[in-house]
């Protein structure tokens, strides 16, 4: 594996969610004759990124705009209905369950709930070499198990008796906790985690941060975080996807997405953002109405519905990912007509 | 007890509510105090089962067994609301206090249009006829935001997106004009540029009217954007209370301190969080002497054996600590 290689490369991947019932239900009758209906939520609409060993990206947006969706697609929970998501150079969207197995090894996933995600009847220690086990072939390996477990639990900030009790008898913190440890057994370069801290209170979430960044450092992962709240991406991603509607409308560095925003949406979500801070003056941009539905996209560009700026090209022509330098991309005609920012 | 405003809406004094449970007594709210004068917005912070969500049911009269409110005073305008009888509060709700919570189905039938929900506030807490009332409901529908409000009146709530629900909430809450508005994290669930709108509409709305409003939330940065002063609750006891900005600022309280500590903060970003050790305690077991005194940086021992009360640290704030922070200690 070249350092150079991405450990993720994600190239124009879809998802589209069928959500029709069965055919009678789908048949529509009308004037022109019978039709078949058939729903279909966008809600991944050809988005492209890559994360390199040890760097940790983070995907930003407002419910229902795709980031679990990306998260679980390149988990490969969900079949993608187009792109390539390469992990080390190898493309796996195709790939059956045998064939993921040994890609496990390489990226695991931790969730917002931890409670729902862990087996209430499952002893903590089996829930956290659960991942290990499926990658384990000889009775030798077997052997080693228990006291591996026996580290992860230490290395997360757990006592080898936490290993005999069940996940209703931990706290919120703790239980994200053993979702890490059990993510962390297999040694992957990556985690994909879908909003580790938000079900938390904020002094938890906190040490689980805290923890996170200790990991990182210490194995090199990488991490795709997923979060809506801006402070917590600040404080952790080094790359910042922000998301909209299924579309990845502007990526950069953390300081220059948060100095030199250049999207309408992130300009307005950074704006919105509430900060303990002295209130600065004036909002710079503030959005009225919401996200439009993910059953029918808008024409052209997916913010212009609510964007302060949006003009008839908008409408006409979906704006392009592009890059403006500074490892900055954005997805906005206001990039080629720059007099056109004043709302 | 607590800072004196000029003119006192509701003074809440020593208030305790505690639920009778198999495992034990629940003190979920244990000697709290606190004032909120006219116009003012209070927001009531900390996290979660520290008894916000229980102070604020306790003013509404809400409490049902097993809990119940086993001592202290609500006072409205002077009116003790602890023992009000049920028709008194009832009267009260709606017309002189009103809330909104976080699942704006909390408050909203789903079966009645949003127009029948609005008529009966209205039928209830005002002598206005048929047509007034009408006219009434469009426009606080409109003053919410809310496009087309006369076609509106005629729509369920379940047609309405979870932001325009709870502006409908809002527009509820306003009627009958009240004094007081109780908001349990109104915006908690709402999405960040929805927030703002929602926040902004509750500013605007609570100055129009000159109402005063209790902002119970766990997320300080909302409350420091809304509120003229802030009390924080932990394990069901205020632990500090001031102006807003100074709380924030210099925190007198080492749980305040940590509270604001964890908050990722983007104009100052260190590689480590400073995180508040351990986790709440089991409220129905706590610690003698401070609450806190497990996680506390500042911890002595006179912190195991005592009770801290609340005191003045200066002219806008008061904490429940033996060793308070003064102005420019880190922790
Ligand atoms: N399994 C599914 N079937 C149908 N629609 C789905 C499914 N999962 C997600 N969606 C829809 O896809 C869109 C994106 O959802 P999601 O990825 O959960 O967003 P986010 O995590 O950003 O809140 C939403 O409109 C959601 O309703
Ligand atoms: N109906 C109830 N029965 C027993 N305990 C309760 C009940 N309602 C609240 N509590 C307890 O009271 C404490 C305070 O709860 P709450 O006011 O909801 O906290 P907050 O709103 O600050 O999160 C918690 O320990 C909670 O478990
Ligand atoms: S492309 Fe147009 S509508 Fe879209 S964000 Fe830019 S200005 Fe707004
Ligand atoms: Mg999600
Ligand atoms: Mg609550």
């Amino acid at each position: 594996m070249s350092d150079a290689l991405p450990i993720l490369e994600v190239r124009d991947l879809k998802m589209h969610f069928d959500i029709g019932g069965g055919l009678l239900d789908r048949l529509k009758i009308s004037g022109s004759g019978v039709r078949i209906d058939k729903p279909v939520v966008h809600a991944v609409n050809g988005i492209s990124f890559s994360i390199r060993r040890g760097e940790i990206m983070a995907l930003v947006g407002e419910s229902g705009c795709g980031k679990s969706t990306v998260a679980k697609t390149i988990a490969r929970i969900h079949q993608p209905t187009q792109g390539e998501i390469r992990i080390d150079g190898e493309d796996i969207a195709s790939y059956g369950f045998a064939k993921m197995l040994p890609v496990r090894a390489r990226m695991q996933m931790i969730f917002q709930d931890p409670y729902a995600s862990l087996n209430p009847r499952q002893r903590v220690r089996d829930i956290v070499a659960e991942p290990l086990l499926q990658q384990t072939r000889t009775a030798e390996e077997r052997k080693a198990v228990p006291a591996r477990i026996e580290a992860l639990l230490a290395k997360v900030g757990l006592s080898v008796e936490h290993g005999g009790r069940y996940p209703h008898q931990f706290s919120g913190g703790q239980r994200q906790r053993i979702g890490i440890a059990r993510a962390l057994s297999v040694m992957p370069g990556l985690i994909i985690a879908d909003e580790p801290v938000s079900a938390l209170d904020v002094s938890i979430q906190a040490q689980i941060l805290n923890l996170m960044m200790d990991l990182r450092d210490e194995f090199g992962l990488a991490y795709l975080f997923i979060s809506h709240d801006l402070s917590v991406v600040h404080h952790i991603a080094d790359t910042i996807g922000v998301m909209y509607l299924g579309f990845l409308v502007e990526t950069a560095p953390r300081d220059v997405l948060f100095s030199h925003p250049r999207h309408p949406y992130t300009r307005a979500l950074l704006s919105a953002a509430p900060s303990i801070k002295e209130r600065r003056d004036v909002d710079e941009i503030t959005l009225n109405g919401e996200v439009p539905s993910a059953l029918t996209l808008p024409s052209g560009c997916c913010f212009r519905t609510r964007c302060p700026f949006a003009w008839e090209r908008c409408a006409q022509e979906r704006p392009r990912l592009a890059d403006v330098g500074g490892g900055q991309k954005v997805a906005c005609h206001l990039v080629e007509e720059p007099d056109r920012d004043r709302p | 007890m607590t800072v004196q405003t000029q003119h006192a809406l509701l003074a809440v004094r020593d208030l305790r509510t505690y639920f009778h449970t198999f495992s034990g007594t629940v003190k979920a709210v244990n000697g709290v105090s606190f004032d909120i004068g006219e116009g003012e917005i209070m927001g009531l912070v900390g996290e979660s089962g520290g008894g916000k969500s229980v102070v604020g049911f306790s003013i509404l009269g809400l409490i049902d067994s097993p809990g119940q409110i086993m001592g202290g005073q609500i006072l409205l305008n002077g009116e003790d609301l602890v023992t009000a009888g049920e028709d008194r509060l009832r009267q009260i709700r709606g017309r002189e206090i009103s809330m909104v919570f976080q699942d704006p189905m909390t408050s909203l039938n789903p079966l009645h249009t949003v127009g029948q929900q609005m008529d009966e506030v209205l039928r209830l807490h005002s002598d206005l006829d048929a047509a007034a009332r009408r006219k009434a409901c469009v426009e606080m529908l409109e003053s919410v935001g809310i496009s087309r409000a006369a076609d509106r009146l005629g729509a369920y709530p379940h047609q309405f997106s979870g932001g325009m629900r709870q502006r409908v909430v809002i527009a509820i809450a306003m009627l009958a004009k009240p004094r007081l508005i109780i908001a349990d994290e109104p915006t908690t669930a709402l999405d960040v540029t929805i927030q703002s709108q929602i926040l902004k509409l509750m500013r605007q709305q609570i100055a129009a009217r000159g109402a005063s409003m209790i902002l119970i939330t766990h997320d300080l940065a909302v409350v420091s954007e809304m509120a003229d002063h802030i009390t924080v609750l932990y394990c069901g006891n205020v632990v500090e209370r001031g102006r807003t900005r100074d709380l924030i600022e210099t925190p007198a309280h080492p749980y305040t301190r940590g509270l604001i500590d964890s908050i990722p903060d983007p104009a100052n970003r260190h590689p480590r969080l400073k995180q508040i050790p351990g986790t709440v305690p089991d409220i129905r077991n706590l610690p003698k002497g401070c609450n806190f005194r497990d996680r506390c940086p500042r911890a002595q021992a006179l912190c195991a054996v005592e009770e801290p009360q609340l005191r003045p640290q200066n002219a806008s704030q008061w904490a429940a600590c033996h060793y308070p922070l003064q102005p420019g200690d880190l922790a």
